[in-house]
This record gives structure tokens, C-alpha cells and sequence, in this order.
């Protein structure tokens, strides 16, 4: 087993209007999951596209579990989830699943044993009835998530690429699918997955990269990554009247340099210098009723906005990114 | 090899399980015996139909006109003789309005009034709901003139026998057709079979190629594309499709030409049920040398179209804009589609020549010429090399727009973001 699953170095890769991803260098160890985060437009479609060799950088090498990521077969290690989902419309639904599983070489009868397992396991065939008969469009939206998730791990691959995997999830898909995750971790399988949804993120991931504009703001491990940025966060929450005097305090930038507003809950970001103790302080003597105060690690949500920004999010460039 | 064996595979066996599938090939012999059937059903219409053996005759001569006239519509003994009325000049107007109401209640189909006029050679009248027959009035005239000629011939003197012996012309005027290479059978089989060669291949182009583009659009409106672009390299993505496509069309070809040809041998029996007389056409022979051809025909010309129709399907995003964007490409069948018809009557001409080097026409145009006439081998060989090269051409551009195309949303390219698709390395 090689110890990264993803070895990217230095990729490139421009269209005619813009570069989609600049110089980019990542590591994904093998048996870790991995979370590639991004606002809308930041080249992680285009990365994960050139994972997959569907389409090819300008410069730079990536390789895959040790191989070049276009040796043919390496594809059938990888089980891949795009963005948005679908599947042939009029094609029952075995069928579409062992077309998938031929693809990545799996013989028919293995395939056919594998599809009956699956479906079984996400109640898709149960003694009353067998989805498996159906037409794919005979299929609730949320079957047939559940259909194109048996497709991407159908040939037990060791490397899974997700691509927005919870978008357009119902609450119990969405479970499902972390249990997946949990379970394909646990049995040394990598995952991958794109998204900017940071709670999911952080409660998943091992290992993090967040990029913007095709290019790479940091990564690391999520440990590492909330070490680096310090302990100088404050979760705090109130309860009761007293808002508006908290509300001025907050916004003293030689205290605070960021304040994220939940209404009753804050999450701050203490300016450089600036001692917590003081913040505390100042906010009881405005009378407010605090319910928490705590020193925290920032979350991957406020790193988020503090690496990336507003201005990190391009206009319009869905699906070229 | 194996995926695309997987691809060729699914392609081919959800389209021949389709329902669409189904109809077509079941309809298809049919529609085609009814091409070759219909006209040659029409044709045998321009032979009286039985229509004037239920004429009644006002005979006005005074003279045993009238019979004589009734034995020479029938022809012979087996048909059944047409009725005849001697009435009065003086009586005729009424005997008329009476013919004229038995007609409007169809106990008969018409009526013939021979009259003095008609003893002279001069006049004859018919009144009927079969006038506009223009086989039928041929028939009748041709009767009454035979009549004619005979009491004129019994003036002079010849008996009954005599006068049969010379009246009596069963004519039948049979056609053929003489090629460069001999007889080639009847004439009218030789077009028939042309028209139906072109106008299967146009029709075979036209289904297959929109399959495979609106299967395209599927795949990449349903993102499935990026699935299978993830397992196997877009090149054989699109052979699959390009084969497994193609062969359910070949399939298709060879069951509607299987039953048609069975159909057409079974035609005595088929024509003998609609009433018509059988045919007198053979079908023309097909050396195994001009069916590979031909098979060789439909394929390149198979690929030709259904490259570009991918080509185009990738590059849109919904049905209509697909319709809109393949609009260059049924222009360019379409445009051909017209010439079958000179092409048919003048196959060694100059424009049949050119159409059938262009590898835009030469797929349909090509086989029509072989099934209407002798082509020099030297032809054949152009028009199979050039189209073999426009083959290429249409698969390495195909490719190119197919692999950018299929990745790329939103709104549709212009033609010339999609010349710059196809600099792009991958």
C-alpha cells in the first residue's frame, strides 16, 4: 500500500477564459478521508475531474495509489460520484447497476451477487418488493440517489471521489451516506469528497484542503489545521436582554477582528494582541447574561471565511470549476 | 476491450428492447411490400376492373348492336355479360332516366347508349359512376370500336367466325428495361428496388443518427457521461455507441429486408386476396459482391452521420437546442434525399456521378446507382475511398467536440468555441 492514495504536484490547468486551477499540489494519505472544500468556482470539479483522468492537466503529475492517473487500471480502483446525479432514464435499474460494475471490470455474475447484496442493505429489495425490476424512473428521487451510490461502490473500489456528495440529500440519505463513509474508513478504504458544507466537512474529514480560484489556500490535517490557527477563538452565548451593548463591544476591532453572528450565538475571532480576559470583562460589565464563554478552536467554517472571503467566490463559473 | 464490449453491449440490447424497436421492425416489411405492392396494384388498376361488365346498354340501333357490344366487353365466356336493353329513339329519354336511377341506387355501374351515330362510326355515350376510370372508358371504347369494325365487316359479307377470327386482339404489352450490362428485368422492379435502397439507407441515417444524439444528450444531461468517462477513455465511449448503435440498425435492415423479401416472394398469393392479377416482375439478383458493398455502403455512411449526430449531442444541453444544432446535418441528408429521384432516372448522369463521390451524398446515392444500373468499378472505388476519408475526418472531429462537449454546461457553444474545443489537447 502506498502511503498516498493522491499525489498531485504542481497541476495546471487553463481553459480559453480563465485557469481553473493553478499550481496546485496536494497529498491525500491512503486510508483517510479527505475533504476538498471551496466556494462555488474554485476548480474542485476540474481537480477531481483530472483525479479521474477524464480530462488532462496542462502541467504538473498526478498519481494515483503510486501509478500514473492515466494507466487504465487504476480506473477501476476508483468508484466516482459526480455532482449532479442521474442515470439512464429507462433502464432497469440491475441493468444500469451492472452495466456500471463492467465498466470498472467486474464480471456479470460477480456483479449480479454484488447488485442483490447492495440492494438489499439500502432496502431497495425487500420481500414485497424488488426496485431492482424497476425503471429507473419508476424510482423516487431519493432511490435513486441511493441506486447511483450502489454504482460508485458496486466494484469495491479503494478509492472513493465524491463530488458534492451531500447536495439534494434528504436528511436520511444523508446519514446514510456518512455511515458509508465511516464504514468504507474503517475498512482502509480513501475517501474523497468535495463540498461547502464545512459542518460536514469537519465532522468527517481527516484530512482537509481548502482551495479558491485554482489555487490552494492551506491544508493539512483538520487538527492541524485548527493548531495553526490558534487558540484565539471565543464561542460565546447569551441569554436574556443586553444585545445591544454587546453588540458595540463586538465591534471593536482592537478587541475583535471577526465576529460570526448567530443571533445568540457567537463565534469570535480575537484581534491580534488582544487579551479574551479583557472581552469577558468589558461584556459583563455591559450587563449582558452570559449563558458560555469559552476559548475554542476556530472552526473549519470561520477559517473558512477568514482564508477565503467573500471575494473568493467567482461569479457564474458553476461547473467549470 | 471488455468495456467497450460493456458499451456496445448496452447500447445494442436496451434499444432492440425497446418498444419503439418493436413497431418499426414489425411495420417496417410491411410499409416496404406496400411500396412495391401499391404501385404495382395501381398499376394493374390501369387494366379495366370488373366495373364494366356491370354496364347496361340502351341500344337504340335497332339492329343486334347491343349483344354484340355486350360479348366484346366481357372479352371472354367466364366474365359476366353486361346487360342490354333495346329500346325506341323515341323512348330513349326515359329508358335513360330510369338507367340514370338504377346507376344512383348502384345497381349498376353505368350505362352505354349506342345509337345510329354509333352504327356510323360518329358517337357513343357513357354515363356511369366509374367515368373518370380512365382504364375502364379505354376498355369500353375499345368494345364499342371492336363492334363497330365487325358489323362493318359483316356489311361486306364475312360470317361470324371470320369476323371473330380478325376482331380478336388479346394484346399484352409487357415492358423491359436494357442496361449497359444487358437485360436487367422488368424496369419497373429495378427503379422500385432502387427507390427502396435509398430511401432505407436515408431513412436508417436519419432514425439512427438522432438516436445516437439524443442518446448522448441522456448521458450527459444525466451526468452518467461523467461516470463512464471516469472508467473508460471518451474514444471508446463513443465507438461503442457508434457500434452497438449501428447494430441495432443492421439488425433492424436485415429483418425489414428478410420479411419484405419473403412477403414480395409470397406477393402472388397477397395480390391474388386484394383482387388484383399477379404481378409479372422478378426481383432483381443481388450478387453477394453488391450486397457486401452495399452493406459496406450502409456502414461508412452509418458512421459518417452518426459521429457528427454525436458530435452535435454532446454540445447542447436539451432536446431543443439539439434539434436546432443537428439542423446543418439534416440539411446536408435532406439535400441528398432530393436527388434520389433524378438520380434514379438518369443514374449514369453527371450530377449522379459527383453526388456519388461526395461523402455527404455518396452513401445513399452510391447504392441506388448499383440497384439501377451498372457502376465501373473505378466509380465504386473513388466513392468508397472518399468516403472512408470523410469517415475520418467526421470520427477525429467527433471526438474532439465529443469529449469537451460532454463536460461542458450551460449555454451552447458558438461555432467558434467549438472550433477552439477541437485545438484542446484533453
Amino acid at each position: 500500500m502506498t502511503e498516498y492514495a493522491i499525489d498531485i504536484v504542481n497541476v495546471t490547468k487553463r481553459y480559453a477564459e480563465h485557469t481553473a486551477v493553478r499550481d496546485l499540489t496536494l497529498r491525500v494519505p491512503t486510508g483517510s478521508v479527505y475533504g476538498l472544500l471551496g466556494p462555488n468556482g474554485a476548480g474542485k470539479t476540474t481537480t477531481i475531474r483530472m483525479i479521474l483522468n477524464i480530462i488532462a492537466p496542462d502541467k504538473g503529475a498526478i498519481h494515483i495509489f503510486g501509478r500514473s492517473s492515466n494507466d487504465p487500471k487504476i480506473t477501476q480502483r476508483l468508484g466516482y460520484l459526480p455532482e449532479e446525479r442521474g442515470l439512464y432514464r429507462k433502464m432497469q435499474v440491475r441493468r444500469v447497476l451492472k452495466f456500471l460494475a463492467e465498466l470498472k471490470g467486474v464480471n456479470g455474475t460477480d456483479a449480479e451477487k454484488r447488485i442483490d447484496e447492495w440492494l438489499e442493505r439500502l432496502s431497495l429489495k425487500t420481500a414485497e418488493k424488488d426496485w431492482g425490476l424497476a425503471k429507473i424512473d419508476e424510482l423516487s428521487r431519493g432511490m435513486q440517489q441511493k441506486v447511483q451510490f450502489i454504482g460508485t461502490l458496486l466494484h469495491d473500489p479503494d478509492l472513493v471521489i465524491l463530488d458534492e456528495p451531500f447536495s439534494g440529500l434528504d436528511p436520511i440519505n444523508a446519514q446514510a451516506l456518512k455511515d458509508t463513509v465511516v464504514e468504507l474508513k474503517r475498512r482502509g478504504k480513501t475517501v474523497i469528497f468535495s463540498t461547502h458544507l464545512m459542518d460536514n466537512a469537519e465532522r468527517l474529514c481527516d484530512s482537509v484542503c481548502i482551495i479558491a480560484r485554482g489555487e490552494k489556500v492551506l491544508d493539512g490535517t483538520v487538527t492541524d489545521v485548527k493548531e495553526e490557527h490558534g487558540q484565539r477563538n471565543v464561542a460565546l452565548a447569551l441569554e436574556g436582554d443586553g444585545m445591544a451593548g454587546v453588540a458595540a463591544i463586538l465591534r471593536d476591532n482592537t478587541l475583535v477582528s471577526r465576529a460570526d453572528d448567530s443571533n445568540r450565538f457567537f463565534e469570535i475571532e480575537m484581534a491580534p494582541g488582544a487579551d479574551p480576559q479583557m472581552l469577558l470583562k468589558r461584556i459583563v460589565d455591559s450587563g449582558a447574561s452570559i449563558q458560555r464563554f469559552e476559548m475554542i478552536q476556530p472552526s473549519l467554517h470561520q477559517i473558512f471565511l477568514q482564508k477565503v472571503g467573500a471575494a473568493g467566490v467567482e461569479e457564474g463559473m458553476s461547473g467549470h470549476g | 476491450m471488455a468495456k467497450l464490449w460493456a458499451i456496445i453491449k448496452r447500447e445494442y440490447l436496451e434499444r432492440v428492447r425497446s418498444k419503439w424497436f418493436l413497431i418499426a421492425t414489425f411495420f417496417g416489411p410491411i410499409f416496404f411490400s406496400a411500396i412495391i405492392i401499391v404501385p404495382a396494384w395501381l398499376a394493374s388498376r390501369s387494366k379495366a376492373t370488373s366495373d364494366v361488365y356491370n354496364t347496361t346498354i340502351l341500344d337504340a340501333t335497332g339492329t343486334n348492336f347491343g349483344h354484340r357490344l355486350a360479348v366484346n366487353i366481357a372479352g371472354d365466356s367466364t366474365n359476366p355479360l353486361p346487360a342490354v336493353r333495346v329500346v325506341e329513339p323515341s323512348e330513349l329519354t326515359k329508358a335513360e332516366s330510369v338507367a340514370v336511377h338504377e346507376v344512383m341506387r348502384k345497381e349498376h355501374t353505368g350505362y352505354i347508349v349506342v345509337n345510329q351515330q354509333t352504327l356510323a362510326g360518329e358517337s357513343a355515350r357513357y354515363a356511369g359512376s366509374n367515368a373518370t376510370s380512365i382504364a375502364d372508358m379505354a376498355q369500353l371504347k375499345a368494345a364499342i370500336r371492336q363492334t363497330i369494325l365487325a358489323s362493318r365487316l359483316e356489311g361486306v359479307g364475312l360470317n361470324d367466325e371470320k369476323m371473330r377470327q380478325i376482331t380478336f386482339i388479346p394484346l399484352d404489352f409487357s415492358t423491359e428495361r436494357i442496361t449497359e450490362r444487358g437485360r436487367a428485368g422488368s424496369g419497373m422492379a429495378s427503379v422500385l428496388f432502387g427507390f427502396a435502397i435509398g430511401f432505407l439507407l436515408y431513412l436508417s441515417i436519419v432514425i439512427y443518427g438522432q438516436t445516437i444524439m439524443s442518446g448522448v444528450l441522456e448521458e450527459k444531461t444525466t451526468r452518467v457521461a461523467e461516470v463512464v468517462m471516469s472508467s473508460v477513455p471518451t474514444d471508446t465511449l463513443l465507438a461503442g455507441k457508434v457500434l452497438g448503435v449501428g447494430a441495432v440498425g443492421l439488425t433492424q435492415q436485415i429483418i425489414w429486408i428478410g420479411t419484405t423479401y419473403v412477403l414480395l416472394k409470397l406477393r402472388a398469393p397477397i395480390m391474388a386476396k386484394l383482387g388484383a392479377p399477379t404481378m409479372n416482375f422478378s426481383l432483381p439478383d443481388i450478387s453477394l459482391m453488391a450486397g457486401i458493398l452495399f452493406l459496406l455502403f450502409f456502414l461508412l455512411g452509418f458512421i459518417f452521420y452518426s459521429s457528427l449526430y454525436a458530435a452535435v449531442g454532446s454540445s447542447v444541453n436539451s432536446e431543443s437546442e439539439a434539434r436546432q444544432a443537428a439542423s446543418p446535418l439534416m440539411i446536408m441528408i435532406v439535400s441528398t434525399g432530393v436527388f434520389i429521384q433524378p438520380v434514379l432516372l438518369n443514374p449514369t448522369g453527371t450530377t449522379a456521378k459527383v453526388l456519388s463521390l461526395i461523402p455527404i451524398s455518396s452513401p445513399i446515392i452510391m447504392p441506388i446507382r448499383m440497384a439501377v444500373t451498372g457502376v465501373p468499378p473505378l466509380e465504386l472505388a473513388a466513392s468508397l475511398f472518399f468516403l472512408a476519408i470523410g469517415c475520418l475526418a467526421a470520427l477525429w472531429l467527433a471526438s474532439r467536440i465529443y469529449r469537451v462537449g460532454l463536460l461542458m454546461y450551460g449555454k451552447r457553444p458558438t461555432m467558434k468555441e467549438m472550433a477552439r474545443w477541437v485545438s484542446y489537447s484533453r
